[in-house]
């Protein structure tokens, strides 16, 4: 090859290289801690890869009691405790044909729909931060925080931590349907006001659009995949609540919080309805001994939550979960070419990824 | 709110749409919290209880292991009290303002999203002179949650040598104070200056105990 040859070549080489740059694992947008890196020749992304296990924890689980497991399994995602306490235990309850009373129940589902409200407003507070919309990012963040202190006043932790055992849900329903309604009045008007802003609607539309088979949670009903284990698994049963499938077809970040946006109201509803169905604290006596395995699938507010537990003489022999966050780091990672990297925040947020999923059990 | 016959449900402008909806922040720390937790608040009673992390020894509780499972109910009962930090070092430097910086070393997510928490509406900690930072450069405190996780030294050594002096450490919740039965803790308690209590602690012990590490009194 002669010299012109070489240089036109490593010209040719420099214009499509793609530089690199890592964004974490501790960083000041981040809540939690990951790295990424980001591939670019320029402009746009061409692709990104995440690194997840910066914060894997390691828990022991298998040789514990259901209890001693449970006080880990609530605290593997905290945000989402009431989602991995009910999952476990429904597993639990599965392998150890424990029929649970109807009330235990319905009071599962009110505490995963105000875990759900809580969690879409903290999305929707996440995608108006980083277009700057202070203003309506600190009105949801309020509305967050009325929603803790209800969740707190219900089962007396803000993150549910210690409410539901074998054989008792420590939950309290008094007033709750006045205090639900009380806390989402204005929420309608901050959404409305939100989708009258361009601005705001330009930043979500056709950011990290994705459409695939393997897509779970909110993030599938955004890409018009009509899956929710509220409408399709049996480990809880939804059937008389006033629930329906919230869909969208655009797959794009904007859907992805229109579909959180959505769900709101009808979590409401889902509460108001189940709370009359429940009395305080419920008792119900059942031996949790004996051995066999049993599986569970929730939707937890990222999207299915699967757990498979082995029990041998009521001690955890073996406990497997499919993390809904991971999922959706995949999904994250696959819509991210061919956005800008000021798109990021928007697309990464938009799929309520939480890190702490990503542990290694033993 | 109605002001000069205008309501916010009717405008589309930001700035007035936050300023009618009037002012939702409590007078904490120079008042009472206004719907403090019960769990995680202090504990008080007597008797032998089954404490999954020896939060209770010989009657005394330590509210630095706690992890507020609630396994020594009926005998031990939350109080509603918030005030469960303890500041080792109250640095004078930062009177004027403390900008934190947090670093996430192997946490569960809640910690986390209380510590954020502060800085919402009900709380707004800027008013007390508090500040998030993007960057341990431009930070006073540190604030470290979670147990620590092996991946996870490096960034935080990183983190504390890239910080200005004089500069302050903080272990916010249980997890990075004694690890409890997550894991291993951060730091030796020790080695920080203000400790949080808590499963995650709540935002009132939060921007209490840092009002505190500030110099702050109540
Ligand atoms: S709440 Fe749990 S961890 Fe705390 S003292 Fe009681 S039993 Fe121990
Ligand atoms: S102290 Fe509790 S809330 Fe905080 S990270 Fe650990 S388990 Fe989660």
């Amino acid at each position: 090859m002669d010299d012109d040859h070489r240089r036109e070549k490593e010209n040719k080489n420099l214009l499509h290289d793609h530089m690199k740059f890592h964004y974490g694992p501790t960083a000041g947008g981040l809540l939690e801690s990951v790295s990424m890196e980001f591939s670019t020749p320029g402009e746009k992304i061409s692709s990104v890869s995440v690194n997840p296990a910066f914060k894997m924890r390691e828990l022991s689980i298998s040789g514990k009691s259901i209890n001693d497991a449970l006080l880990m399994v609530e605290r593997i995602n905290g945000y989402h405790s009431a989602s991995f306490q009910i999952g476990f235990l429904t597993a639990v309850e599965k392998a150890l044909n424990i029929n649970v009373p109807d009330d235990i129940m319905n009071a599962r589902i009110l505490q995963l729909e105000l875990e759900r409200i809580r969690s879409n407003l903290n999305v929707m507070e996440r995608l108006c931060l980083p277009a700057g919309f202070g203003v309506p990012a600190n009105q949801l963040s309020f509305l967050k925080e009325e929603t803790s202190r209800l969740i707190g006043n219900v089962s007396g932790h803000r993150y549910f931590f210690g409410t539901n055992l074998p054989g008792l849900c420590r939950i309290s329903v008094r007033s709750l349907n006045d205090r639900i309604k009380e806390v989402l009045y204005d929420y309608e008007d901050i959404l409305d006001a939100l989708l009258s802003s361009k601005i705001f609607v330009n930043r979500l539309q056709k950011n990290g659009f994705i459409k695939d088979e393997r897509m779970i949670g909110p993030a599938a009903r955004a890409s018009g995949f009509p899956i929710d284990a509220r409408a399709d698994s049996n480990s809880l049963d939804y059937s008389n609540c006033p629930f329906s499938l919230t869909l969208r077809d655009e797959g794009d970040s904007f859907a992805r919080f229109m579909v959180r946006a959505e769900e709101i109201p009808v979590s409401r509803d889902i509460i108001i309805s189940s709370s009359q169905k429940i009395r305080n604290n419920l008792i119900y006596e059942e031996e949790y001994n004996g051995s066999g395995n049993g599986i569970s699938r929730i939707e937890s507010p990222s999207g299915d939550l699967f757990f498979m537990v082995s029990i041998e003489d009521g001690i955890v022999k073996s406990l497997e979960f499919s993390s809904p966050s991971i999922v959706n780091i995949g999904l994250f990672k696959k819509s991210m070419p061919g956005n800008v990297f000021t798109d990021f925040h928007f697309n990464w947020e938009s799929f309520g990824i939480w890190l702490s999923e990503v542990v290694h059990i033993k | 709110m109605v002001v000069g016959g205008c309501s916010y449900k009717m405008t589309k402008n930001w700035f007035l749409r936050g300023t009618l909806k009037g002012i939702k922040t409590e007078k904490f720390p120079a008042a009472d919290p206004l719907n403090p937790p019960l769990w995680p608040s202090r504990l008080n009673g007597s008797g032998d209880v089954q404490c999954p992390t020896d939060a209770i020894k010989d009657g005394i509780w330590d509210e630095q292991r706690c992890i507020f499972c609630r396994r020594c109910l009926p005998n031990y009962k939350p109080t509603e009290e918030q005030d469960i930090f303890t500041v080792r070092e109250n640095t004078n430097e930062f009177r004027k303002s403390l900008n934190i910086y947090f670093v996430d070393t192997g946490s569960c997510g809640s910690c986390n999203t209380e510590l954020s928490t502060i800085f919402s509406p009900r709380y707004d900690a800027n008013r007390l002179s508090i500040f998030a930072v993007n960057t341990p450069r431009h930070a006073d405190v540190l604030v470290l949650m979670g147990v620590l996780t092996e991946m996870m030294k490096e960034p935080l050594y990183k983190a504390l040598e890239a910080m200005p002096e004089p500069k302050a450490i903080v272990l916010l919740g249980t997890c990075s104070i004694t690890g409890g039965i997550m894991g291993k803790g951060v730091l030796l308690p020790e080695d920080a200056n203000l400790i949080l209590a808590g499963c995650p602690p709540s935002p009132y012990t939060i921007l209490e105990g840092l009002e505190r590490l500030k110099g702050g009194k109540k």
